[in-house]
């Protein structure tokens, strides 16, 4: 058992014994050149979103209002013929009103508040659906935050996952998307963010691509504006 | 600073005892045998080629790469100067958003500290996702045998650790944990598992561990991970993995551990942004990778999932005695696996030759720090010394450097052999100054000639035998670059 005290004692001692000379690290072939270039801008970036969430075998699609969005997952639901879907509490899917014509379809949905057992609805779910924080285009990203309401495992369990993304959520690069939980310290920030991009894989068999390894292999992001 | 020495058995076969307590010997003898494996070199040529052109790719379209990299090294080299700091500043950070924070000194006490935890929680099952700190400290083993009355099912949740588990072995790749396996290995290990013959394609093998991990999820009372980063500015635990294992494993079960390397901090949640551009580029040849995810503690207030207990185990087991010495830099390893994938030993040898947790040049290097240099005398020496690995490493750890001041510190602790010893503090000097260079280079072409035979260096006589033993040494050129130019080439 180590002491805190004890322990940040050993290690401060050891960080002060001052025998250490740094090489002078970067080297040849990372060596900067003259001018210092930067990625290339991304210039539209919704069509860049898509484009790159395509290229890692997810769906991206971009529709101008919350009725063509609702009827988007809609006919998805019917496509792949499921029977219940799970989503987020929150306000944009409250707007988007899918509730309403999935039960007609005789879809069942389950809302993320006072589930008695998250685990046995989010396993039986066929298809999840939220909305994100932000987007980022040069990955095909979407940041996903947790908090009340809008449950992790509801992008991680059901084989199908569609989010749903106001275009003036995207930012263009992972950089300003870490920028935007640098600021406030600790306090500001939610108990889990993730940068989830494109669907779950594994290469772990010879390389061999593997889709919806453990989280969903079909992954959809309706952009809407 | 370590409290007990292990007892010294081993069974040459159990791939499981080759953390850092145990001892690591006979490179020589095991990659031998690795070199003969016709298919062991095909499959590790299979995924260090493809490693290597994926990172390429990915990383000559970052113009900011190299910027990236020196700042990433500045950032860790700051980091160690001040780690004290930054550890007591994390602990706090966790501990004010309700998180529990454990410091070990060693695998013992990680092991005690997550034994006890599982005996309180009444837990059964543990969900691991792919932690190297955790095989480095054998954690599955040690708390299936001190803790063998909870009975604990401890299951690995990365597909290749999985399988590794099933089969009794280890990774042999950080990365690509079961690269050393091919599909009709793979094929023969799942079967057992599923009791039935599975068809030999990825489909199907895929799908099967996806079903049968997916109930360990559900059921899982504890969920393990490891660390990419820590930050200590806010506490929190950044972990990337494609196949969501890693995000399942903390948002599912209500029990979250951390075990966290110290070396795995950085200072502000703003150098995540260096460091996460550099490591998926540089180990998978990914943007980013499926899943890049941050927990701060346990679950907010009206949450529904994500662990209501969060334990961090900032887990010590031989590091910081590398801090403030000339072996420092190798705590700035982000475990990328790219030193591994164009090292031209590793690339004959494959991970398992090194017998130990960490393979390749990085695991040359740290082994024998880590264990005591010793216990793992061999490793200092399978290397070229080309310099490739620290071309590739994304934080510019110079470890071709590293392994040379590690064999002269074996010539100055008496553990190399006589010739070796002449030739490590030659070869420094040599180096070093041009005109003994010059006198050096001569006098070699001049020796290696009753050795010379077919273009090529056969075994030499003497004290020099071992060496060459194990080396096709090339012979040296009629005349030196140095010795063309001066003749105007």
């Amino acid at each position: 058992m180590a002491d805190r005290a004890e322990f940040l004692q050993k290690v401060r001692h050891r960080t002060q014994r001052g025998r250490y000379k740094p090489t002078h690290a970067p080297d040849v072939a990372w060596t900067p050149k003259d001018e210092p270039q930067y990625s290339p801008s991304v210039e539209d970036p919704p069509a860049r979103f898509i484009e790159e969430l395509e290229a890692l075998g997810g769906h991206g699609v971009r529709v101008g209002n919350l009725e063509e969005a609702r009827d988007h997952i809609v006919s998805l639901v019917r496509e792949r013929d499921a029977k219940l879907l799970l989503r987020w509490d929150v306000e944009e899917l409250e707007e988007l009103g899918v509730d309403g014509p999935l039960e007609e379809a005789h879809v069942e949905v389950a809302v993320w508040r006072g589930l008695e057992d998250f685990r046995e609805v989010a396993g039986r779910a066929d298809i999840g659906l939220s909305t994100a924080a932000w987007a980022i285009a040069e990955t095909g990203t979407l940041v996903l935050e947790g908090g009340p309401g809008m449950g992790r495992s509801v992008t991680l369990l059901p084989p199908t996952y569609v989010a749903v993304v106001l275009v003036e959520k995207i930012l263009r690069t992972v950089p300003e998307a870490i920028e935007k939980y640098a600021q406030g310290g600790a306090d500001g920030l939610p108990a889990n963010v993730c940068f989830h991009t494109g669907p779950s894989r594994s290469g772990d068999i010879e390389m061999s691509l593997f889709v919806g390894m453990h989280g969903p292999g079909d992954v959809h992001v309706i952009l809407v504006g | 600073m370590e409290t007990e020495k292990p007892a010294r058995r081993r069974d040459t076969d159990d791939r499981r005892r080759e953390g850092i307590a145990s001892p690591v010997e006979g490179f020589n003898a095991r990659a031998k045998n690795a070199v003969a494996d016709a298919q062991l070199h095909d499959s590790i040529e299979l995924f260090t080629n493809k490693s290597v052109a994926g990172r390429n790719a990915v990383l000559n379209a970052l113009p900011e790469a190299p910027e990236l990299r020196e700042l990433a090294y500045h950032i860790k080299q700051e980091t160690m100067a001040n780690l004290d700091r930054y550890l007591g500043q994390m602990a706090d950070a966790v501990e004010a958003r309700g998180g529990n924070v454990f410091f070990a000194e060693d695998g013992e006490d990680v092991v005690r500290y997550i034994g006890d935890l599982a005996r309180r929680r009444g837990a059964k099952v543990l969900a691991k996702s792919k932690s190297m700190a955790t095989e480095e400290i054998e954690l599955n083993r040690r708390l299936e045998e001190d803790y063998a009355d909870l009975d604990l099912e401890i299951v690995e949740t990365d597909l290749g650790e999985w399988i590794a588990q099933l089969a009794g072995d280890t990774p042999s790749h950080i990365v690509g944990p079961i690269l050393h396996m091919n599909r009709r290995r793979i094929t023969e290990v799942l079967s057992e598992t599923a009791g039935e013959k599975l068809p030999p394609d990825v489909e199907a093998l895929g799908s099967f561990a996806r079903e049968r991990l997916r109930e360990k999820f559900l059921a899982a009372d504890i969920g393990i991970t490891g660390a990419n980063f820590g930050v200590a500015e806010t506490g929190t635990i950044a972990t990337v993995t494609n196949e969501g294992n890693g995000r399942l494993v903390t948002s599912v079960p209500p029990v979250h551990v951390v075990v966290m390397g110290i070396e795995k901090l950085v200072p502000r949640f703003a150098d995540l942004s260096v460091f996460v551009r550099l490591l998926a580029r540089s180990g998978t040849g990914q943007k980013l990778t499926v899943y890049t995810n941050f927990v701060t503690g346990p679950r907010g207030p009206g949450e529904i999932d994500g662990a209501e207990e969060f334990h961090l185990i900032l887990m010590d087991n031989g590091r910081s005695e590398l801090l403030g010495t000339e072996f420092e830099e190798a705590l700035y390893c982000i475990r990328c696996g790219a030193c591994l994938n164009v090292c031209p030993v590793y690339r004959q040898t494959g991970g398992h030759a090194y017998g130990s947790t960490y393979s390749g040049p990085i695991g040359a290097v740290i082994t024998p720090l880590l264990k005591g240099g010793k216990e793992a005398k061999d490793l200092p020496h399978p290397s070229s010394l080309c310099g490739a690995c620290w071309e590739a490493c994304p934080v510019g750890i110079p470890l071709h450097d590293l392994l040379l001041k590690l064999r002269n510190r074996q010539v100055d602790e008496g553990l190399a052999g006589k010739a070796q010893e002449i030739a490590f503090k030659g070869f420094e000097k040599g180096m070093s100054s041009p005109t003994l260079y010059n006198i050096g280079s001569k006098a070699a072409r001049l020796a290696q000639k009753p050795a010379q035979k077919d273009g090529s260096i056969r075994p030499m006589p003497g004290p020099l035998g071992a060496w060459t033993n194990t080396r096709d040494l090339p012979p040296l050129a009629p005349k030196s670059f140095r010795e063309l130019w001066k003749e105007g080439i």
